[in-house]
């Protein structure tokens, strides 16, 4: 059950950020669910294991795209790697410790596209308003992230997503 | 350091990174086809995605029902005399055409399928999910006759090309994705080939390529060249907002406001024959 939520949680957020964020986007900008699914996974999890569960809703959502196959797999999966990496100094009982990660990964999910751009494709066009998205992004992951991590936390520990060595 | 190279966890991740690098090279260019998982993926959303958007148009309808009286007695009002004003160009505008026949016929060129596009009407589904794509999906697919390359237009103008297509879908890059250019001329003067590129901003567009000595204002409409493959010519684009000059001062760069609310598509016609009018050799003679 818990491999089958899994596997649904980005598939469901690929379908919300296309359709019902999308046509309520802030300013154009829409949230990055898949991102804050990874994040939080990696916090509750090992560095290797989110990493590669980042690398896989990566790819679903690349191959949604059909663009850059392998972009956002990559910078998914080096992202919820780092996160999972310091995932073992922190309290996760604490709100702030999901939201803050969440902050964080997005900036860094940013700088991992700008630099595998860079490298295989040779440009990156960095304009305000490609700034002004990521602001945006930055501020409406945070924001959705607040409910989702409470959700997450209590699946985590006594609910559907909650790992077998825990019961 | 060597620890780090007996890890196998290191070669996997060298491993993936390569691989990820490499099919990131080849998928970067515009395919021909997408895979069958592509297809396979993309379709597992459209039965919900044509769901949620029906859906909100009904939402739509029933807000409005609700909305302020006076408000929308203030709509009526305004497109009461936009229609008027329509009908009467529209009166104007067939005096023209019926003139252009008789020139046409007195220039013995007279050519049965002028302007004629095969359109198939069809409904925007989704949206891109994330920010640095400008394309939208559409719930005409492969089956329905569409495919890859297909220009795409709505009432009020140009909208873009068909990108990608699937069974029962198709992914449309809109001409405000940063990897779309469209041949684009001024409507008034006709003289000025250049180039629209998107910036990825659903509110502006970009015309590069423009002379200095062009013939370029603020307010001009601009309008597809069709020198390209893809796009007829004549497609409405946008309006002139705003000319610099480039730093080398012998080219000039406009800013479009496109004609179309890109925020507000709903319903998109996929042009899937097209049949060009030869009106060049009239010109030139």
């Amino acid at each position: 059950m818990r491999i089958l939520v899994l596997i649904l949680l980005p598939w469901l957020a690929i379908f919300l950020q296309s359709t019902i964020f999308s046509f309520y986007s802030i300013k154009g900008t829409t949230p990055d669910l898949v991102l804050v699914f990874v994040t939080f996974f990696a916090l509750f999890n090992t560095a290797k294991k989110g990493s590669g569960y980042a690398f896989f809703c990566g790819l679903l959502e690349d191959l949604y795209m059909g663009r850059f196959i392998g972009l956002n797999a990559l910078s998914k999966g080096l992202t919820a790697y780092i996160v999972g990496k310091v995932q073992g100094n922190v309290f996760k009982e604490n709100i702030f410790v999901g939201v803050l990660g969440v902050l964080v990964a997005t900036a860094l999910n940013f700088l991992f596209l700008f630099l595998i751009s860079i490298m295989v494709f040779d440009v990156f066009h960095i304009d305000t308003g490609m700034l002004h998205h990521i602001m945006y992004q930055a501020v409406y992951n945070t924001i959705v992230a607040i409910p989702l991590y409470i959700w997450y936390y209590n699946s985590s520990n006594s609910g559907v997503l909650r790992t077998p060595w825990r019961v | 350091m060597f620890k780090l190279f007996k890890s196998k966890f290191f070669w996997l991740l060298l491993l993936v990174i390569i691989i990820s690098l490499v099919v990131m090279n080849a998928t970067a260019a515009q395919r021909a086809n997408v895979t069958f998982l592509e297809k396979v993926i993309r379709d597992t959303y459209v039965p919900l995605q044509s769901g949620v958007s029906s859906f909100r148009n009904n939402w739509d309808g029933w807000t409005v029902v609700f909305s302020d009286k006076r408000h929308l007695q203030q709509q009526v009002k305004l497109l009461e005399a936009e229609n008027s004003q329509l009908s009467m160009e529209n009166q104007s505008l067939q005096e023209y055409k019926q003139e252009s026949f008789r020139l046409r016929k007195m220039l013995n060129f007279d050519n049965a399928n002028r302007e004629k596009y095969d359109l198939l009407p069809a409904h925007l589904i989704a949206r891109s999910p994330n920010n640095w794509y400008e394309c939208i999906t559409i719930d005409r697919g492969s089956r329905q006759g569409v495919k890859k390359g297909m220009p795409v237009i709505s009432p009020n103008g140009l909208v873009g090309r068909v990108g990608s297509v699937s069974e029962n879908s198709a992914q449309v890059s809109l001409i405000t994705d940063r990897e779309m250019a469209v041949g684009a001329i001024i409507q008034k003067t006709r003289e000025t080939n250049g180039i629209v590129e998107g910036l990825g901003d659903s509110n502006q567009l970009r015309m590069i390529n423009i002379p200095y000595y062009s013939k370029i204002n603020e307010g001009d409409r601009i309008i597809s060249s069709g020198l390209s493959a893809t796009y007829p010519p004549g497609i409405n684009i946008g309006t002139v907002t705003e000319i610099t000059r480039e730093p080398n001062g012998l080219l000039l760069v406009a800013m479009i406001k496109p004609a179309v609310d890109f925020n507000k598509l709903e319903e998109v016609f996929v042009i899937t024959g097209y049949h060009p009018v030869e009106g060049f050799e009239v010109e030139e003679e």
